[in-house]
């Protein structure tokens, strides 16, 4: 293990963030959406990040996920400083290490299932022949193999969101960002899809990371951090 | 689980590991190409421009210079334009000269020319019908001279090469006279008329847009009346007829050095209908430049077309593009799958055109009774799918970069 670490020698630890502040600016005026945030999230582990409506959770995401720099701060992933890597690094490390789930469950439009799960795999420059296994794999995760090839626009919501998890997973990602990722969904499949979540951490390891305003969603949670004033803790 | 950093790690070593590179492109191309074809509707109508624009382009190219010479066949309002008339004159005491057979072999293999023939004149002869004496010009020709001057039979037939090979002794006479001596065109066919003591079967009446000005001529084939006719004159005039008017010039300016290349040329006058061919040359100009920029507009709005879709893919897409970026694609990734559709969307059109072009090359060299200038077909191929590439690429450029330098966020958050 030549990485180094931090917390006394904790090598599970998978996000790692400290003093984190994020300012958005509208011409003139900068709003500080983030003022303090601090979490530790380690492998196997699932946290809930709740709070009021604009009080910075998607941005919070957004950051982990690189897709936003931060105004200041430090973010570690597994130890690395994740934030010094150029745009091209950035996307390595998403196709890499992080895998995404969206409240509105984003699936390529005119594309099958599997063409979905695919193409995580072609930006990884995965070899064509080993891509069916893997594909069918991470659907066994979210029990969907029976829909390998059928077209996304014929899915149920239920279904649509569970594809997108396997997606997330194809990749064997380190942690996954979700997005209030049972925004859109009744509560039968919300829980199923919870209980997808909790699996998929318990048995691989994978650390997760879901933003919802929803009390049922965070009691499947291993805890719940709350966003408010732009101040975190967890 | 830690040898997953250690791949992020080797990932970062190297970048541009090249075996990677090309296979993803590959995919990539694969993913572009499905997309087109899931979208084929919102194609079509470029596709259609594209193509009708490179089919028009290939097919006039390729059948450019057939076109020009059936068109100058055809259209003989262009008042002998492409005619080339070389003939001697006196020139002081000396004797008026006059075209030898070789001379005009080589006249004829002078490249452009199309036709040439000589003709024998006797200006005032007469000729006796059931009792009746008639004046007329008479003219021995060969069976080109029909060509040159794009005459037709009227009533029966033209004498043709046979004849004139065999010194037959047949005659064509010109309306007028077959109306005075005959009552007509119909009545003429078969006559027999006398000739310097000579009997000549008519077979044809002279027609033509031009035959209106030898109303009064009977021509001989050429060999019949060098053979027959007293005091029938020697060939001092020639005339040539070129392929299409762009050669009329050229072979003018050659007619002096080739008479001279196998006799003297004492007296040589050469006469072109400059005006004429400038007013068809004008004519035709303006008629190409409408069939070249209604190719080139054609082209411009498939071009304008894609550009045009393209753009909307890249707003209307937008969320797919932050989708495909968090699922890690790189920004070259998103740049070259829009690169490739645009790509595969003009390389789709102009295959579609070089077989339309095809075909229509075809149809034209059957309707013009050519073969196909293979060659120029093959680089109007090649101009083609060169084009394709200009115009994907051109068009495709600029939506591309925009797609690939969308920020996640902004992609995530529009709705
Ligand atoms: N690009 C931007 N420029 C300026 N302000 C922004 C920008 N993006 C977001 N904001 C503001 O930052 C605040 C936090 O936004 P964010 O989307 O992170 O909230 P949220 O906690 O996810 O809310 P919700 O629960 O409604 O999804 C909001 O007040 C929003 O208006
Ligand atoms: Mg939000």
């Amino acid at each position: 293990m030549n990485s180094p670490t931090r917390n006394g020698g904790q090598g599970d630890l998978v996000i790692d963030i400290s003093d984190l502040t994020k300012d958005y600016r509208n011409g003139e005026e900068t709003i500080r959406v983030l003022k303090s945030v601090n979490l530790r999230v380690r492998r196997g582990e699932m946290v809930a990040i709740m709070g009021p409506s604009g009080s910075g959770k998607s941005t919070l995401l957004f950051v982990l996920g690189l897709f936003l720099p931060p105004t200041s701060g430090t973010y570690l992933v597994s130890g690395r400083d994740v934030l010094s890597l150029t745009r091209t690094e950035q996307a390595i490390f998403r196709r890499e290490m992080m895998g995404f789930v969206f409240q509105s469950c984003d699936l390529l439009e005119n594309s099958t299932v599997y063409e979905n799960l695919e193409l995580p795999l072609v930006y990884a420059g995965v070899k064509r022949r080993e891509r069916p296994d893997r594909i069918r794999d991470a659907l066994s995760r979210v029990n969907l193999e029976h829909r390998l090839h059928q077209p996304s626009n014929r899915l149920s919501g239920g279904e649509r969101q569970r594809v997108s998890i396997a997606r997330a997973l194809v990749n064997e990602p380190e942690f996954i960002l979700a997005d209030e990722p049972t925004g859109q969904l009744d509560r039968e499949n919300s829980l199923r899809v919870l209980d997808y979540f909790n699996k998929i951490t318990a048995g691989s390891n994978v650390a997760m990371v879901v933003v919802t305003h929803d009390a049922t969603t965070a009691e499947h949670c291993n805890r719940t951090c709350v966003l408010s004033d732009g101040v975190l803790n967890g | 689980m830690a040898n997953k950093h250690t791949r992020l790690a080797a990932y970062l070593a190297h970048r541009s590991r090249r075996g990677t590179t090309w296979l993803r492109m590959r995919d990539i191309m694969r993913v572009s190409i499905r997309e087109v074809l899931r979208k084929r509707r919102r194609y079509i109508g470029v596709i259609a421009a594209i193509a009708l624009g490179t089919a028009g382009f290939i097919t006039i190219v390729t059948m450019g210079r057939d076109l020009k010479t059936n068109f100058n066949n055809d259209l003989d309002m262009l008042g002998g334009a492409t005619i080339i008339n070389p003939y001697f004159e006196q020139e002081g005491m000396e004797r008026l000269e006059w075209f030898r057979d070789r001379t005009l072999a080589s006249l004829a293999r002078i490249p452009g020319v199309v036709d040439v023939t000589g003709i024998l004149t006797k200006p005032r002869a007469i000729t006796t019908f059931q009792d009746r004496i008639f004046g007329f010009n008479l003219v021995g020709v060969d069976a080109a001279y029909w060509q040159v001057f794009s005459f037709n039979a009227a009533a029966g037939r033209l004498f043709d090469a046979a004849d004139v090979d065999q010194g037959a002794r047949v005659c064509v006479v010109g309306t007028l006279l077959a109306r005075t001596i005959f009552g007509g065109d119909q009545q003429a066919l078969g006559q027999i008329l006398s000739i310097d003591d000579n009997l000549y079967q008519v077979v044809g009446v002279l027609g033509g847009v031009r035959a209106g000005d030898r109303g009064q001529f009977i021509f001989l084939p050429i060999t019949t009346a060098r053979a027959r006719v007293v005091d029938i004159s020697q060939p001092y005039s020639v005339y040539m007829r070129c392929a299409t008017w762009d050669d009329v010039a050229p072979v003018a300016a050659a007619v002096k050095t080739v008479v001279e290349a196998n006799q003297t040329a004492r007296g040589l006058r050469v006469n072109v209908a400059w005006e004429p061919l400038k007013q068809v040359q004008r004519i035709f100009w303006w008629v190409t430049l409408f069939i070249y920029s209604s190719i080139v507009a054609t082209l411009i709005l498939g071009g304008l077309g894609i550009w045009n879709i393209m753009m909307a893919a890249v707003v209307s897409r937008t969320r797919e593009i932050g989708l495909k970026k968090a699922m890690g694609a790189l920004d070259n990734d998103i740049f070259f799958q829009f690169l490739f559709e645009s790509l595969c969307v003009t390389m789709t059109a102009s295959l579609l055109g070089i077989g339309l072009g095809r075909v229509g090359v075809e149809y034209m060299s059957h309707m013009l009774g050519a073969r196909p200038p293979e060659g120029l077909f093959m680089v109007c191929l090649a101009a083609g799918l060169a084009f394709a590439v200009v115009i994907g690429v051109g068009a495709g450029m600029y939506p591309s970069i925009r797609a690939s330098r969308m920020q996640v966020v902004e992609a995530m958050r529009y709705e």
